[in-house]
């Protein structure tokens, strides 16, 4: 195909809104057992680090 | 590379999570030390090793290593190992031996033990204590040595860091006395990649509590002190990834070696590294820049390619576990560009990090939800069931260094190559006897001359088989003998934990 053909040449287009308002979105990055560590950090108890008291070591 | 000894102690975090449960942190460690000792794994002390440590406090055990406790905490201390794989195997014997002794207690879904080194509310810390035997020509009296290997030990956090949410600022000189008022820190700070960089006050000191220091100048061999010197160093986190300890420990190994033959480069000295821990720790940008002695500014992962191929020049092919940790060290640096996303599994603070921005964008959280520390926390829960690092085990993105039936193996027998063979055979003996006196360097029995265990790399197992046949039976062992009492410890070693 001839660099100067016609089919080559940027169609015009309008600008059109992205579907999202809040600019572009991460990508959809999943990896292997990513629900199973979410389904155990819902089990967590959310305020057991006031139970942990440590004391200071060494 | 040099034949080396290493050894890791871990001081253990008690988290009580049911509020009726009869005892107290303090109360659950000294239960699972006796509970460890009543399942024979072990030879209780039957002497003073210092005036907080009276008899039965803590033992030596069968694996060659030692659980006891220290400032209320329950601590274990690995046998001397040769080797980073028997490295990883006796520090995980560790935790499974301890984790066991909760879960036939039936404490495990009251109690959890967590292997980490800050409490987040209170900032209490303690410690993850690494041994390295060094030549005696290894010279604490040349500063330039000691602030190379400080400006290596504050640059490192980059891939050894367990990271941390939010951050504190103790009195650099009296953290027991709690923390100034000025919150500005932990307001600014989400989340850092140190559990220890904020506690960290001074470059180089003696002292293991208070005062701490990037390199710990003790010098307290537990050797031949004419041709050893340990390092004791007590500015690293406690890790769970496998690869995250075989490198912090191989790196600095190799670092080390580096000094003793005069290859490491004084240009790599930074001019404040006390400032720089904490500020790399804290640079979520992950631009991590420090300033050297001579004022150029750089980035921490610059200065660790830079040791790195220096590395490479003198000890690439000078041994297999050499030629291992170069190739793992040239790895994560790559990959440290790339974000954390790229690291889940062999650095800590990365794979956290992930987790916890994942749990956040599920449940539309932001960085100061409290309940974002019981997260943190939960990450080193040695409980497989629930802690979340097995997770990434359970997917195979843990890179693992050593296996479970090695682990297992290793909570009984104890390394080969190192003298944790000989206290091995030596505790296994001793085991319902009394009138012994026992200790990193060796060992007394009743009114005998001690047998002194003065280097690291040899066995004695023949030589202690033999000796012991000579004790027994005519000689029984007699515990009046050697009864110092309080006052009168005996100081045979001197140190409470610490292998060399």
């Amino acid at each position: 195909m001839d660099m100067t053909d016609p089919l080559r040449r940027e169609e015009k287009k309008e600008s059109a809104p992205d579907r999202h308002d809040s600019g572009p979105t991460r990508p959809d990055v999943s990896r292997p057992g990513r629900d199973n560590i979410l389904k155990r950090m819902k089990r967590v108890d959310p305020k057991q680090s006031e139970k942990y008291k440590q004391r200071t070591g060494q | 590379m040099k034949k080396r000894i290493y050894g890791i102690e871990t001081e253990y975090g008690i988290l009580v999570k049911d509020g009726e449960f009869k005892l107290g942190s303090v109360d659950v460690a000294a239960r699972l030390k006796n509970y460890v000792f009543e399942k024979k794994l072990g030879a209780l002390d039957q002497h003073y090793r210092a005036n907080d440590e009276p008899p039965g406090n803590g033992g030596f055990l069968v694996n060659g290593g030692r659980l006891y406790l220290d400032m209320g905490h329950l601590e274990y201390a690995s046998p001397e190992c040769s080797n980073l794989v028997d490295l990883i195997a006796y520090d995980r014997a560790g935790d499974t031996i301890v984790q066991e002794a909760l879960e036939e207690l039936g404490w495990s879904e009251q109690v959890s033990l967590i292997k980490n080194n800050v409490d987040l509310e209170t900032n209490a810390t303690f410690g993850c204590h690494e041994n390295y035997l060094v030549s005696r020509s290894f010279r604490f009296d040349n500063r330039d040595n000691l602030k190379m290997l400080a400006s290596f030990l504050v640059t490192r956090q980059i891939y050894c860091g367990a990271g941390r949410i939010g951050a504190c600022n103790p009195h650099p000189f009296r953290d027991w006395d709690g923390f100034t008022t000025d919150d500005s820190d932990a307001e600014k700070v989400d989340y850092q990649i140190s559990q220890r960089a904020d506690h960290i006050p001074n470059e180089f000191y003696r002292w293991v509590q208070y005062n701490r220091a990037i390199v710990n100048t003790r010098d307290e061999p537990l050797s031949d002190p004419s041709k050893y010197r340990r390092i004791h160093l007590l500015v690293g986190d406690s890790n769970m990834s496998e690869f995250a300890t075989a490198l912090k420990m191989g790196t600095t190994a190799l670092m080390m070696e580096l000094i003793e033959q005069g290859a490491a480069n004084p240009d790599w000295i930074l001019s404040d590294t006390v400032a720089a821990m904490r500020s790399i720790s804290r640079d979520m940008e992950f631009k991590w820049e420090i300033v050297l002695r001579d004022g150029k500014t750089t980035a921490a992962l610059e200065l660790q390619w830079g040791i790195l191929e220096t590395a490479k020049k003198y000890l690439a092919g000078s041994a297999n576990e050499a030629d291992w940790i170069l190739s793992a060290w040239e790895s994560v640096l790559t990959d440290l560009p790339k974000g954390p996303e790229a690291l889940i599994g062999r650095v800590d603070w990365a794979g956290k990090l992930w987790m916890l921005r994942e749990f956040m964008k599920e449940e539309g959280l932001d960085w100061k939800d409290p309940s974002l520390k019981s997260q943190d926390l939960e990450y080193h829960n040695l409980n497989k069931k629930h802690g979340l690092y097995w997770c990434l085990e359970e997917t195979g993105e843990a890179y693992r260094k050593t296996t479970d039936a090695a682990i297992a193996h290793s909570k009984t027998v104890p390394p080969r190559g190192t003298r944790a063979d000989g206290r091995g055979e030596l505790v296994k003996a001793l085991m319902g006897q009394t009138g012994y006196l026992i200790d990193w360097i060796g060992f007394r029995l009743n009114k005998d001359e001690p047998f002194l265990m003065l280097d690291p790399f040899v066995s004695y197992k023949n030589e202690i088989r033999n000796y012991l046949k000579r004790a027994a039976p005519e000689n029984p062992l007699d515990r009046k003998s050697y009864n110092a009492g309080p006052g009168k410890p005996y100081r045979m070693g001197g140190d409470k934990g610490g292998p060399p």
